[in-house]
């Protein structure tokens, strides 16, 4: 190839080449930066299962706020009865038990509202979007149903309604509606023991860690799981027992939405990328197809068939 | 131009254009066996539009994407890629020989990737908002998904279908009427006034999509293995995708010639064979650096399911690499074909494990495609296969000898073609 490109091609390759490095130099700033940082507004919950007692009292609430219908699948019919999120269930309650028996604990889940969410990051057209206050909403009207948000969400959290024609993302939307409507979400409003809040993330932060710096030894790492975890999340946890054994995955400290675009973000912004290419490679191409078609009576005349294409 | 009987096959150079395959009959027991199988996957999946998923799929919240999107489109997309691989050997490298059998690369990817695309129609649950793609301000430009979705089905129905047009058209100049004959004399010249720029869009386009292919694991972060998982991904993805297209073309080639006992251009397949080492030893540098970069070579070693998988994939990579370079394997026909096996297995377990077999999204969760699912995937694969067993018998699609050129093309609805060469 290097053979049979001419100055001036290998001239303008290098322009492109440059060109594009130059262009991701001067990008300006990052929309998915490696640790993101939360908006001054941002809402947040702090769950604590050193306070909590497994009342499940946030698991109705939780439906009736949002018009869940129960998951009666292992109760026979009778009552809600879920054994993880899912279609039907926003929140839950679960309880961990050491293999010895020797000692348990209660998780609340629900959607993390990461500051940077890897669903909203793959989200196509932007059906998932990170609303007001950080929350993380659904829009029924731009979703196309490809569940990357199921692929890409690191807490396994969106469901997808397998068995309906018309099937949605369900996932807890920090109670959008009733945020809009100055209340708390309705999981945090209804727990009677406070082991779930509701606040500014910067006041639960410092609430946090003034629990830790009150009780040593307490909680696991003594630290607050969601301060960094895949670049910070808007629920905070606090835990006896280690957050892995409980469901919160071990994560890093960079969100998911910088590793899948620090590169493409480069490669397509302004879309120079693909402009770039373009031009390098229709410039050859143009060379060898005007040699080509200026070949193109000869072989005619050798063959004496119509060219192919 | 040495001539040279190897295994009962004549290796001289015959390969001068496309000919349509004119004496075998259309309707074949394999057809039928072909066609059964195409009208199962497509009923199901035409029922699939007006039931949910769950009935038709084993797919579940862990495991969101099944075999429709990991396999009919991720891997054997990689085999449709011919027409990249191809294009850019022959118009950007300047390989003139191989001009004669793109039409066999264009073809085969074109069927690839409209059959892929069908896949991805059943797939996906909510299929009646994709008009947002029409709308760029609600395009979210940092998802890989967005530029799947649109790239693909642009590249395919534009400027693929834009490539593989010229071998349609033809037939019509032969045996169209004299109105139509001469609309075609109108229209060729403007045809080939804009091919340069077409044929640019239709490598830029999937240079694009194949890498976002890969891109879209990223965001997966480390429900991938770390053997997988990696930032190379999208580029690895690329040019796997090259691997598979150049061994798809030289399987696809060696197999149809067999099947109608076309004989083989010995030059024409050294030369692919060369591009295809050079591709595979490309890619195995790659990914292997790519390990050493991200200190993953231990694990890679270490001989459990995940390292054992990678070890296969690479080897059979590599193997074609390594044999490929040695002419006379090149020169003969069943090392090529095994050798292009090869390297397509390869590479498409290089596109798969990484979304199915090394995805590990939750640590109870399982995923088995049912039958329905398995039904429809096979399904869209027997019409692609049944569509190229149709298109080499009505268009000049196989390279053939140019004393084999017979104007007259075999009409559409009779199946026994008794004409002569008349001019």
């Amino acid at each position: 190839m290097i053979a049979q490109m001419n100055r001036r091609q290998a001239l303008l390759g290098m322009v492109g080449i440059g060109g594009s490095v130059a262009l991701a130099v001067t990008a300006g700033a990052e929309e998915h930066p490696a640790h993101p940082v939360a908006a001054p507004d941002a809402v947040a919950m702090l769950y604590d299962n050193t306070i909590c007692t497994g009342c499940k009292a946030c698991m109705p609430a939780c439906n009736e706020a949002n018009g869940l219908p129960p998951d009666t699948l292992l109760s026979g019919g009778l009552w809600d009865m879920p054994t993880d999120l899912n279609s039907k269930t926003k929140n839950i309650i679960k309880l961990y038990e050491e293999p010895d028996s020797s000692a348990f604990c209660f998780v609340k889940r629900q959607c993390m509202h990461c500051l940077d969410p890897a669903c909203v990051t793959g989200c196509p057209f932007g059906a998932l979007e990170k609303s007001g206050w950080g929350a993380v909403t659904w829009n029924s009207s731009l979703c196309i149903g490809c569940r990357y948000c199921e692929v890409g969400c690191p807490f396994d959290v969106p469901k997808f309604e397998w068995n309906k024609w018309n099937p949605k993302v369900v996932k807890c939307e920090f109670c959008y509606d009733r945020l809009k409507k100055e209340e708390q979400p309705a999981c945090t409003a209804v727990c009677p023991t406070g082991a779930v809040i509701f606040g500014k993330r910067t006041d639960l932060l410092a609430k946090a860690k003034e629990r830790i710096a009150g009780s040593p030894g307490k909680y696991f790492e003594s630290r607050v799981y969601g301060e960094h975890e895949a670049g910070g999340t808007q629920v905070l946890y606090l835990s006896k027992v280690a957050f892995d054994k409980i469901g919160l995955p071990k994560l890093g400290s960079t969100s998911l939405g910088h590793y899948a675009t620090k590169v493409s973000s480069v490669v397509y912004k302004w879309f120079s990328g693909p402009v770039l290419a373009a031009c390098f490679l229709g410039s050859i191409i143009k060379k060898n197809w005007n040699r080509h078609e200026a070949e193109r009576p000869e072989r005619e005349k050798a063959s004496g068939l119509r060219d192919q294409l | 131009m040495s001539a040279r009987d190897i295994a009962g096959i004549t290796l001289i150079n015959h390969w001068q254009r496309g000919v349509p395959v004119y004496r075998e009959p259309v309707v074949t027991p394999t057809l039928k066996v072909l066609a059964v199988i195409a009208v199962i996957g497509l009923s199901l999946a035409a029922a699939r539009l007006f039931s949910p998923l769950s009935p038709f799929s084993g797919m579940n919240d862990a495991y969101a994407w099944g075999i429709w999107k990991t396999f009919n489109v991720m891997t054997l997309t990689a085999l449709g890629s011919g027409p990249l691989a191809l294009g850019l050997a022959a118009w950007v490298l300047n390989r003139e020989k191989l001009h004669v059998v793109m039409r066999t690369a264009l073809a085969s990817g074109f069927l690839f990737y409209s059959t892929g695309l069908i896949a991805l129609g059943i797939d996906v649950g909510r299929p009646w908002n994709f008009y947002n793609a029409l709308l760029p301000w609600r395009w979210n430009a940092h998802s890989a998904m967005l530029e799947v979705a649109i790239c693909m089905p642009i590249y395919c129905a534009i400027f693929l279908a834009f490539e593989t047009l010229p071998m349609v058209l033809e037939r019509f100049c032969y045996t169209g009427s004299a109105q139509t004959k001469a609309t075609l004399r109108r229209l060729f010249p403007k045809f080939r006034r804009i091919y340069p720029f077409m044929i640019t869009g239709a490598y830029v386009l999937p240079l694009m999509h194949q890498s976002s292919l890969g891109a879209l694991l990223l965001l997966a972060g480390n429900k991938i293995s770390p053997l997988w998982q990696s930032p190379m991904l999208p580029f690895l993805y690329l040019v796997a995708a090259c691997v598979c297209g150049l061994g798809f073309v030289v399987f696809l080639l060696c197999i149809a010639c067999l099947r109608y006992s076309r004989p083989l251009d010995v030059a024409i397949l050294s030369e692919l064979g060369t591009l295809l080492s050079g591709a595979c030893f490309g890619f195995v540098f790659l990914q292997l650096a790519d390990l050493a970069i991200r200190g993953q070579l231990g694990t890679a070693f270490r001989f459990d399911e995940m390292s054992v998988l990678l070890l296969i994939q690479v080897a059979l990579i590599l193997v074609p690499g390594i044999a490929l370079r040695r002419r006379a394997a090149r020169e003969t026909p069943r090392t090529l074909l095994n050798m292009s096996i090869f390297a397509c297995l390869g590479g498409m377990l290089y596109r798969f494990i990484p979304a199915t077999i090394a995805f590990h999204p939750a640590p109870n969760a399982t995923y088995f495609p049912s039958v329905p699912e398995l039904l429809m995937s096979i399904g869209y694969i027997a019409l692609a296969t049944l569509a190229f067993g149709l298109a080499v018998k009505y268009f000049a699609v196989l390279p053939g000898n140019i004393a084999e050129w017979n104007y007259m093309f075999r009409r559409i609805g009779r199946t026994q073609q008794p004409v002569l060469r008349t001019q």
